[in-house]
């Protein structure tokens, strides 16, 4: 193969002073001729391999990175559904019910653990942040589980006391479920910017239709990528 | 000592500077290294070379030892008269002028330039090196001075390695290859020992023993040795002689290679002290010489022996044919020591080879007449035997060099019947002069200066890395009149700790944030729009030159307890070195070097 002394840099993830050094003292399976490196692609290969680098020819696809913090809250929020007149006195039995109405869950076992991990985090402390607002989520991420990244909306029937901080009975819940911290952390954060709001109490209360709550965190995500944090 | 640095040219370490020209179709296709069987496993190819390096120093060896020869026969005619003893000037000054003035390389003395180049410049050496001390040396020895021509051989070997790879475009690696192939072909064939010069280019010049070197210069020195035998008749050989060592005369060895070891301090440091006076001196070099060769000359009025390179006595003395007694030797010790410091000191060209050859088989002697004499009734071994077990203690002595001591003395004896207390000599003698001196004698000026880097250490990855391959420059400047409240939104999108400050109009750097600088005021909505970052920057940083030695930069992060520091090159801001990446390319660098 034949390649520029950048290109092949950029292969290796390596400075080019460092690549161009080891052409002329002869560490690397590079000959150069000029600017142009010849090399031949397997013993290159081989050679990375054995030295613990990196290597990627032009050609072959990068492995793409997971992507946790690009994840939109109104993605989300589509994934996991809004619902209405959920039943349930307690934290449990409303936590119970939300689990039994969540979708993307494949199996009961998965289920089953949610459930318990979200009443486990209720009972270390509440997750009821004020305003008759509550964010059920598990502690840790749950990887195991085959369940996918979403924030699913509960409307209740009732008011539930959940030992919110400020005491207020919750009326809805949001119930987050990220594969990774990284998502669960960047879900949170966007999520928490919309509920300190005011208007978005506001619609809140007024138990919104599914377009019109969308559309309103659509535009609030719209705000804060806008730059002004 | 002196040594060239522009046997290399500078801008090929730092600047990496590349060729432009495009080499024309033929040449490429001509090139051996191009190809196929030769592109993909270069062992082949570095064995062919060996073979052609090997064959060329060969000759260079045997050209060297005619021409010795030639000179001192024709001079010998003058030996007798009384003004005899400024010959040895005359050819030192001849030598040294040429040296200075016709082809401008230093007097140095062979081998430590080779290693030096080796270490530092991936083997780069000039092509005048090729023959330059070959004639330097004729005239220095010819004429009587006390030198070896060994050394000469070697560099000379060496550049021939070094230009043959160049002219053939070849990596640093295969040139330190082929030079390793020059100088063990040349060694072996001017001793006409192959295992010696194996073994001393691999001790001594590669400073390695990996199997890669090992082959071709294992090819080299056959063919160096193939060569002399071939076209030279007289030589060095010992193989009739008989030796019977018996368990007291081994045991006796042991006290020879104390004395070896002691009378190898002395020959070093010597040598060291009469270049030191020398250089004191402020008369042009080939005045020097002159001054010197003719002390050298008026020594040797008195005691002829210690003149030349002494192949001659050495093999009077193994044979058994020379006479002189106890008292007479102790003389010659010192004498032979005393003329090869003022030769080499003062200005001729040569090697400590065969001197400390000849020191050796004095001392053997000196000490076979001494213990013979405590000891009369002992049947000890014939003192040959002990003249080849002190020129090894001498060589593994002054050299650090053990093995080479050995398999030289085995080479030229063409036996094994010595190896018990050869052994015995060239060990004890190497480990006793550790205690005195650090280095060996060829190493000793460049580790001072810090220049001899053994492959595969610590010292030689620094020194290949440079701080431009360590920069960081995913660090965001920020003007020095940014507000703390701007400040705080650039270190919500950035991922480092450390934010330069730069002049806005001039760009130049004014000094450094660190998020603990501003950790107080984060919170502070009120100093937001009041504080700028010109107010709590830090102007007293250490910073870091682009060319500046790693090892030195590390040197600083450590008396500083830094982690960290700015690259600031002519007052603009690069990027930043931390331990952290260093660890990372040190580990890619320490893999790639020590992996072959």
């Amino acid at each position: 193969m034949e390649l520029k002394i950048d290109e092949i840099s950029s292969c290796l993830e390596l400075p080019s002073t460092t690549v161009e050094r080891w052409v002329r003292q002869g560490r690397i399976p590079v000959k150069m001729i000029g600017d142009t490196c010849l090399f031949s692609d397997t013993a290159l290969r081989k050679w990375a391999e054995e030295h613990n680098l990196p290597y990627h020819p032009p050609g072959e696809q990068q492995k793409e990175k997971p992507e946790g913090t690009s994840e939109s809250l109104a993605d989300a929020v589509g994934r996991g559904g809004i619902y209405y007149h959920l039943p349930g006195q307690t934290v449990e039995a409303v936590i119970g019910e939300a689990v039994s109405a969540m979708k993307g869950i494949e199996s009961e076992s998965d289920r089953q653990a949610l459930y318990e991990s979200l009443v486990a985090r209720e009972q270390m402390m509440s997750t009821g942040i004020g305003n008759g607002v509550a964010i059920p989520h598990p502690r840790t991420p749950l990887n195991q589980t085959g369940i996918p990244t979403q924030i699913a909306v509960f409307f209740l029937e009732r008011p539930v006391d959940f030992k919110a901080v400020d005491k207020k009975p919750v009326y809805v819940l949001f119930v987050l479920v990220a594969a990774s911290s990284q998502q669960h952390l960047h879900l949170l954060s966007r999520l928490s910017y919309c509920l300190r709001d005011a208007t978005f109490l506001n619609l809140l209360s007024e138990i919104p239709a599914p377009e019109k709550l969308i559309t309103k965190i659509v535009e609030f995500e719209a705000r804060l990528s806008g730059g002004a944090v | 000592m002196r040594y060239n640095r522009d046997n290399a040219s500078p801008g090929e370490r730092n600047t990496g500077k590349r060729t432009l020209i495009r080499p024309s179709d033929w040449k490429i296709r001509l090139n051996p290294s191009r190809w196929v069987w030769f592109r993909m496993d270069d062992r082949l190819l570095l064995i062919a070379f060996g073979a052609v390096v090997g064959v060329c120093s060969g000759l260079a060896a045997v050209a060297l030892s005619h021409g010795l020869v030639f000179l001192m026969e024709n001079l010998s005619v003058f030996r007798d008269y009384w003004w005899a003893f400024v010959l040895p000037g005359i050819g030192m000054a001849a030598s040294s002028l040429f040296l200075e003035k016709v082809v401008r390389e230093g007097a140095g003395h062979g081998v430590p330039e080779v290693v030096y180049s080796v270490s530092r410049h991936g083997g780069l050496l000039r092509l005048r090196s090729a023959f330059s001390r070959l004639i330097s040396n004729c005239l220095t020895i010819g004429a009587g001075g006390s030198a070896g021509p060994e050394a000469p051989v070697i560099i000379s070997g060496a550049s021939i390695g070094s230009n043959i790879s160049r002219l053939f475009s070849l990596n640093e690696r295969q040139r330190v290859t082929l030079v390793g192939c020059g100088s063990a072909g040349a060694l072996s064939a001017i001793f006409n020992a192959p295992v010696a010069g194996m073994v001393f280019t691999i001790e001594i010049i590669m400073g390695e023993w990996s199997a890669a070197n090992v082959v071709p210069i294992a090819v080299a020195s056959v063919a160096g040795a193939q060569v002399t035998r071939l076209l030279q008749t007289h030589q060095i050989s010992f193989t009739h002689l008989r030796f019977d060592v018996d368990v007291i005369s081994t045991l006796a060895a042991v006290g020879l290679a104390v004395l070896t070891a002691l009378i190898s301090v002395l020959f070093a440091r010597s040598l060291r002290y009469s270049h030191h006076i020398s250089e004191k001196i402020t008369l042009p070099v080939w005045v020097r010489a002159l001054i010197g060769g003719c002390m050298v000359g008026a020594i040797g009025l008195l005691l002829p022996g210690v003149l030349g390179e002494g192949y001659h006595s050495i093999q009077q003395m193994v044979e058994g044919a020379f006479v002189p007694g106890l008292a007479l030797m102790l003389l010659l010790v010192g004498a032979k020591i005393a003329a090869t410091a003022l030769t080499l000191g003062w200005g001729g060209s040569g090697g400590i080879f065969a001197p400390a050859l000849v020191i050796g088989s004095f001392t053997g002697l000196m000490y076979h007449r001494f213990i013979d004499m405590l000891w009369p009734g002992l049947s000890w071994v014939n003192e040959g035997c002990y003249a080849l077990l002190g020129m090894a203690g001498l060589i593994s002595g002054t050299m650090h060099a053990p093995l080479t001591g050995i398999f030289l003395i085995v080479d030229i004896t063409g036996r094994y019947e010595t190896i018990l207390p050869l052994i015995l000599v060239s060990a004890l003698s190497t480990t006793i002069c550790h205690v005195f001196e650090p280095a060996s004698f060829y190493l000793r000026d460049l580790v001072e200066k810090g220049q001899y880097l053994k492959p595969r250490t610590d010292a030689k990855v620094l020194a290949d890395l440079s701080i431009s391959e360590l920069v960081e420059k995913d660090c965001k400047t920020v003007p020095r009149n940014m507000l703390l409240g701007d400040f705080i939104k650039v270190v919500q999108e950035s991922h480092r700790n450390y934010f330069p400050v730069v002049d806005e109009q001039t760009g130049e750097f004014q000094g450094m944030i660190h998020l603990d600088d501003i950790r107080a005021y984060l919170f502070d909505s009120l100093m937001y729009e009041t504080v700028f970052m010109e107010q709590i920057m830090q102007t007293d940083v250490e910073t870091v030159d682009v060319h500046e030695e790693l090892s030195e930069v590390l040197d600083r992060m450590d008396t500083n307890g830094l982690f960290s520091m700015p690259v600031v090159s002519r007052n603009w801001f690069v990027g930043m070195v931390s331990k952290a990446t260093l660890l990372d390319k040190y580990r890619h660098e320490l893999m790639v070097q020590t992996m072959h």
